[in-house]
Order: structure tokens, then sequence, then C-alpha cells
């Protein structure tokens, strides 16, 4: 068992990464953040037994971890924060250190206003993954993937543009 | 926006060095809509665990006539019966792990049927119960023959009864509803949602 915990640790930490992009893309606020992250690991590690290597490690984490962000609950759901960008983001240096998380910053804040499966779009697309990625993981058509993300596309754009912001 | 300079920046996340330890695999309470309605209805077993109890005692707190305590007996069998199938039921449904590895339209459908079937079975569980607890009201009004009763019943229309029973059954299957809804029905509308926009065309 122990051995098997420290396997799941190793590849997990490996890709941490994906965990902490689903959870800022489905939560907007710091505490939020740390329980869907909580909330993941934990479903990560009560599927773990069940992955069977037929997929890459990173596949996987990409299910589980995109499926519990769909449907995870909180008591306390949150409203959408739909003040001004600026207002929660310092300025910054110019560095392209700084610009960047700054980009990424106003993505976060902007994906807040899409629904949890335009999230997922957005986020797969993200990633890397192709049209025929995107639609074996959510489950729809391939076509659907591809019309869905141009449309989700065009929605983030328009929404960042009304915060102020262009990229 | 260029979603092709995003996307550089996307995947060369500051994720920070915190590394995820084993004591956050120790953590027992998930989160997800079909555990918080699990957790609820291990509550409501405990509570209706309780009221049976109750009810078993409730002949050597009231004094029945022979009669109706024949027919109480016969209403508190037939009750146990029915929760002892439901809560086998609730059981498996507490006990039955789910797959968070499909692919998204799968696994929430999965989630929401589950979910859906075991409220329903919930709602039929109290359906049922409340039935023969009103079927045990109208027996031991006839039965008992209480003096003050008999006059108030011998001056009521049949009509009237039966219309009473009417809005008494209407009555219990509005709460159960309303019940249902206000305790488990917004996870519910909450996974329907996700599954309305995974099929939006």
């Amino acid at each position: 068992m122990k051995e098997t915990e420290n396997i799941f640790l190793d590849l997990i930490n490996q890709h941490k990464a994906i965990i902490h992009k689903v959870s800022k893309m489905y939560t907007d606020g710091t505490e939020e953040q740390r329980d869907l992250f909580q909330e993941i690991v934990l479903q990560l590690w009560k599927a773990y037994p069940g992955f069977k290597g037929n997929s890459k490690f990173s596949t996987w984490m990409y299910r589980v971890s995109l499926n519990t962000a769909l449907v995870y609950f909180k008591k306390d759901q949150r409203k959408v924060d739909k003040t001004p960008l600026d207002a929660h983001i310092d300025v910054m240096d110019n560095t392209e250190s700084d610009q960047k998380e700054e980009k990424l910053a106003y993505l976060y804040k902007a994906v807040q206003e899409l629904n949890a499966v335009e999230k997922a779009l957005i986020f797969l697309f993200l990633e890397n993954q192709s049209h025929k990625e995107i639609a074996e993981n959510l489950g729809i058509s391939e076509l659907n993937a591809r019309v869905r993300l141009n449309r989700t596309k065009e929605k983030l754009q328009i929404i960042i543009k009304k915060n102020g912001y262009e990229f | 926006m260029n979603f092709d300079d995003i996307k550089n920046d996307w995947n060369n996340p500051d994720v920070g060095a915190e590394t995820i330890s084993a004591s956050m695999l120790k953590v027992k309470e998930a989160h997800t809509p079909i555990d918080i309605i699990r957790k609820k209805m291990k509550h409501e077993f405990f509570y209706q665990i309780f009221f049976l109890v109750i009810m078993f005692f409730l002949p050597v707190m009231i004094s029945f006539s022979a009669t109706t305590q024949m027919a109480y007996l016969a209403c508190y069998a037939i009750i146990c019966g029915f929760s002892a199938y439901y809560f086998f039921k609730f059981y498996k449904f507490y006990k039955n792990s789910y797959d968070m590895s499909m692919d998204s339209r799968k696994s929430i459908l999965w989630f929401y049927y589950e979910m859906k079937l075991n409220i329903e079975l919930y709602k039929a569980l109290t359906y049922i119960v409340a039935f023969i607890a009103v079927a045990f009201g109208a027996i031991y009004i006839l039965v008992e023959q209480n003096a003050d009763l008999s006059k108030i019943l011998a001056k009521l229309s049949p009509v009237y009864i039966l219309l009473n029973c009417f809005i008494s059954i209407l009555i219990i299957g509005i709460i159960t509803e309303l019940w249902a809804w206000y305790y488990y029905g917004k996870y519910l509308k909450r996974v329907k949602k996700v599954v309305d926009e995974l099929d939006f065309e």
C-alpha cells in the first residue's frame, strides 16, 4: 500500500500543474481553489486503483480532474465576481515574467464568466489538445467540439475586451 | 487576443514548489453532489431508525384496544418491511463507487441518473410510510368508536370525508416533493445544468 501511495504521489507531483490549472479555472478565490485542489487529489487517489495504464497518466488525470471540477459542489456557491480586473491585480513591473503572470491572471478572471463546459473546452484547448481529443474527453462529437470551442474563444475575447484588457 | 501567445504562457506556469503529500490522500470526505447526498441520506437513515424504535413502543405509551393494537402491529410490520427494502437499496447506493475516469458526458450522466433514482426511492419510501400512517389513522377512528368522534363523523357527509382524504393525500404529496427538492433537489439541478451544457449544440 505504501509503495502504491509513493508511486502515485511521484506521478501526481510530476503533473500537479494540471490540478493547479483546473482549480484556478473553476474557482474564484484562494480558499476555494485550495478546496477544489484537495478534492481533485482525493478523487484521483480514489480512482487510481482503476488506472490500468492503457492511456498516459496525464490523459487519465485530465479526465478525473475535469470531471471532479464539473460536479464539484460547495455549499456557499459564490457568484462570479464581476468587478474590474484591475482592482484585483496590482500594477506590475514590465518584466517578461510579470507580464506573463498578469496576462494569465486576466485570463483566469475572464474565464470565471464562462459556464462549466466552456471552461473545460478552453482548458483542453490551452493544454494543446486536438479537437478529436477534446471531443473524446468530454464525450461529445468532434464537430460539436470544434464549433463550440470556436464560439467559446469568441466569447472569451468579448469578455476580455469588455473588461478593458487586450492581449 | 492571441491564443497562441496565451498557450505559450499557459504551458509554462509557475505552480509553486509545494509538493502533494500523503496527508492529502487521507481526507475521507469528498464533496461531489453524490457524496453530499449520500451523507445526508446516512443522517436520515439514523433518524428513521430512531423513529421506528419510538413507533415500536407507541402501543405501550397509548392504550389501544386489542383490535387497534393488531392493526397497529400490522401497519408497523409493513412499514418495517418497506423500510428494510429501501434501506438495503440506499446501502447499495452508499457503497457503490463511481468512476471519474470516464469521458465527462458518461461520468456526469451516471451521477445524474444515480442521484435521480435514489431521490425517487427516497420519495417512494416517504409516500408509503405516510399512506400507511393515514390508513392507520382511519382504522383507529373507525375501530375505537370514541363517543365524541362518532358524533362528529355522523354529522359529516361521505363526500366531505372523501374530499378530506383526497386533500390529505395531496398535502402529503406536496410536502414530500418540496422536502425532497429542498433537501436534495439543488444538487440534482446543478448536475442537470452541466448535462444540458454538454448536450447543447
